[in-house]
């Protein structure tokens, strides 16, 4: 058949990963892998919140790692974008949300946030929320950029928004190597595979890549060992996989344990409720400073 | 495997010298084109596996496998890959749509439901395409869901018989959204009005087959059709059908969740649907294909009824009443008790007087009350109907027609005929007129 492969799904090529819109625009690299983390993580806290399934979260996360490869943070705010690939990955997993719930549920997550840097002694749960009137001005702004950010995401990524996740196919592998029923690897590995969607993975690498990645992670962690050359054969191109390729995928993950900067935190979060206003009034204090 | 598709291989399969030993069910590797910018490797390149493998590796293993090991000596790896996990750089990179105005607009084809269709020009290659415009006037919850069902369902079911997506493009602003579509003469629907002369036997197996393949091709991507009816299967002059409108479409699961009884057309809509089962499957679309079978066999919708009980009626007439026997469990469905069938034997056989037994056993599974015995697409492909004389036509072998959709007009030549046989007897008649 000449018909492309349906599992052809998009991924940032070469010269995408090498110049980010967000990189074009004078944002460090470092400042952009944060913001999509912590982009991600209002995704996936949102969704919890809302009840949905991992599965609709882990596709908006995926859509929103792809979106950033196209658009530049300069043009779009990160949370408004997180907001629509929720919204859209409701839709495309038919676990069909309220624009409502999302809106609410957004509003929250800022003003906790919003809360926890203007009071950061405070404890968390001296934070008390007001939700906003349902008729509120707030709320239709809410939405027009809910709506927005969905269609944008379509549009910018060509309607290709098919996602196909690793999590059954790292089940799989673990079985061919009989890990599957070793204490606590399969947990471990699944972990690896979530947090890995805070990270650019699943918008660069194929699904059997990043689950080798979780697998040689989990095992390092479980100091089980794996067929690796130089005594054997690399078992991970039993799954065609690239070593290479995993380590990058692994060191995206354990990039996001290290220990944060306290004042680069607060930089990202604060870009992170400003949105693309702040991140331009950013740029605009910090670029005279790099060209110097 | 069945006859038509074998007919369909020998297309490609006779262009290769007779001592070219592979399979003819595997892709040649020409035939596909993968666009993908290349930029020569750099030693800061994020991506050194990629950047380093030579050329050949770059393609896909499903691709070149059959050719590459002698040509390709670099791509020595690849017969151990899987051909589900080509190389990274197979993939697509994510780009964005592209502009409507990529296309000239020719003429307007049809308006349904869910929106306009428009013929145009792919301005770069002078293709002929369809444009499908999505209506998206102020929705309420943002992008419709039943659009969003339709591209996707057209983007994972790409097949031989399923209309090909080629991409979406914009207009000016956020609300001009255009599906683009392989430009396909004729709707079943209409030829069949138009045509002089109906299908033959062989014509309609080829076609019913074809559908099925397409069918079969939906399911097992976990994609129900919800609309199979004649006017939603397009077919072109090389005598190809192609499965289209998947604006009712939407995935299923296992186990089946709650989906809307809206949904197909009434003239095709199956009985338990129109009894209000609360979960329906893929049987669903077998009953549109039986009721599409029907229509070719008599060129004339096979039920058409104006209301819902008029349809249960006239299914019970054809098929007979449903027992307990034939459908277990059919009393528990919400509607069934309030509905009585008139009908108390099938006449399936008076109706159909010109079909083979096998042709009506086929037709007969396909019309099965029991959504749990009805045929799959799957089985049905493998009926012996197909495989019985006459065979299933080449598509090379049929007709073409003037293109409505196309703005061709039928042109009728005017001379004398020699005198016919049979047919037109009201010409006999037809003296001063």
């Amino acid at each position: 058949m000449s018909l492309p492969h349906p599992l052809l799904y998009p991924l940032a090529s070469a010269a995408q990963l090498a110049q980010t819109p967000c990189r074009a625009d004078g944002i460090p690299a470092w400042l952009e892998e944060d913001l999509r983390a912590e982009g991600c993580r209002l995704i996936q806290s949102a969704g919890i919140l809302l009840g949905a399934p991992q599965v609709v979260m882990a596709t908006a996360q995926v859509l929103f790692q792809r979106f950033w490869y196209v658009t530049s943070m300069r043009e779009f705010s990160v949370s408004q974008i997180a907001m629509g690939a929720l919204y859209l990955a409701s839709k495309l997993e038919e676990h069909i949300a309220r624009m409502r719930d999302i809106i609410n549920i957004f509003d929250l997550l800022l003003s906790r946030l919003r809360y926890s840097l203007a009071h950061p002694t405070a404890p968390p749960e001296s934070f008390k929320y007001s939700p906003m009137s349902y008729y509120s001005n707030e709320y239709y702004t809410y939405k027009d950029e809910l709506v927005i950010a969905e269609m944008q995401l379509l549009k910018r990524l060509a309607f290709n928004v098919q996602v196909q996740l690793p999590y059954n196919t790292m089940v799989n592998y673990l079985n061919v190597l009989g890990l599957g029923r070793v204490e606590g690897i399969a947990q471990k590995a699944w972990g690896f595979l979530n947090d890995a969607l805070q990270t650019p993975a699943y918008a660069v690498y194929p699904f059997p890549t990043i689950a080798c990645a979780a697998i040689h992670l989990a095992a390092r962690e479980a100091s089980v060992c794996l067929p690796e050359p130089p005594e054997h054969e690399p078992w991970w191109e039993l799954f065609d996989a690239d070593l290479e390729d995993m380590e990058q995928v692994c060191g995206w993950v354990l990039r996001l344990y290290r220990r944060q900067d306290e004042e680069e935190r607060e930089l990202v979060q604060n870009l992170l409720l400003g949105g693309r206003r702040e991140v331009r009034q950013w740029l605009d204090e910090v670029e005279p400073k790099a060209s110097t | 495997m069945s006859a038509p598709s074998q007919a369909e291989s020998s297309t490609s399969a006779r262009k290769r010298s007779k001592w070219d030993t592979f399979d003819s069910d595997e892709p040649s590797p020409r035939r596909v084109k993968i666009k993908r910018p290349r930029r020569s490797p750099t030693s800061r390149s994020p991506l050194p596996s990629s950047t380093n493998t030579p050329a050949a590796a770059l393609r896909p293993s499903s691709v070149s496998l059959p050719a590459s090991p002698l040509r390709h000596p670099g791509a020595a790896s690849d017969p151990s890959r899987s051909r589900y996990v080509p190389r990274r750089p197979a993939y697509p990179p994510i780009t964005p749509c592209r502009s409507v105005y990529a296309y000239e607009r020719l003429n307007h084809i049809e308006e349904g439901s869910y929106g306009v269709v428009f013929r145009a020009r792919d301005k770069e290659t002078g293709e002929i395409v369809a444009l499908k415009k999505l209506k998206l006037d102020q929705e309420k919850g943002g992008f419709p869901i039943t659009s969003l069902r339709e591209v996707m369902a057209l983007m994972t079911c790409r097949h031989e018989h399923v209309v090909p997506i080629r991409e979406i493009v914009v207009g000016d602003t956020l609300t001009q959204i255009f599906i683009v579509m392989d430009f396909i003469e004729h709707d079943l629907k209409t030829l069949l009005t138009v045509m002089p002369s109906p299908f033959l036997q062989s014509e309609i197996k080829t076609l019913l087959h074809q559908l099925l393949s397409a069918v079969a091709h939906c399911h097992a991507n976990w994609v129900l059709h919800r609309d199979l009816k004649t006017s939603n299967l397009l077919m072109n002059n090389r005598g190809q059908i192609k499965v289209a409108d998947f604006g009712l479409a939407r995935t299923f699961g296992d186990p089946l969740g709650k989906m809307t009884e809206l949904v197909v057309t009434l003239w095709y809509r199956a009985p338990e649907i129109l009894l209000g089962a609360k979960t329906y499957s893929t049987a669903i679309d077998l009953w549109s294909v039986g009721c599409i079978f029907g229509e070719l066999l008599l060129n004339e919708p096979v039920f058409q009824a104006k209301g819902e009980i008029e349809m249960l009626s006239m299914i019970s007439k054809l098929l007979g009443p449903p027992t307990e026997d034939s459908w277990p469990g059919y009393l528990d469905l919400p509607l069934a008790k309030t509905i009585s069938f008139p009908a108390k034997t099938s006449s399936l056989r008076a109706r159909f007087p010109y079909v083979t037994e096998t042709g009506i056993d086929l037709l007969g599974r396909l019309l099965m009350y029991d959504p749990e015995r009805r045929i799959t697409a799957e089985e049905a492909m493998q009926h012996p109907y197909f495989s019985e004389s006459p065979l299933p036509k080449h598509p090379d072998l049929f007709s073409s027609f003037p293109s409505i959709a196309a703005g061709e007009k039928r042109v009728k030549v005017r001379s004398p005929s020699a005198p016919q046989r049979v047919a037109n007897y009201q010409m006999e008649f037809d003296f001063g007129v």
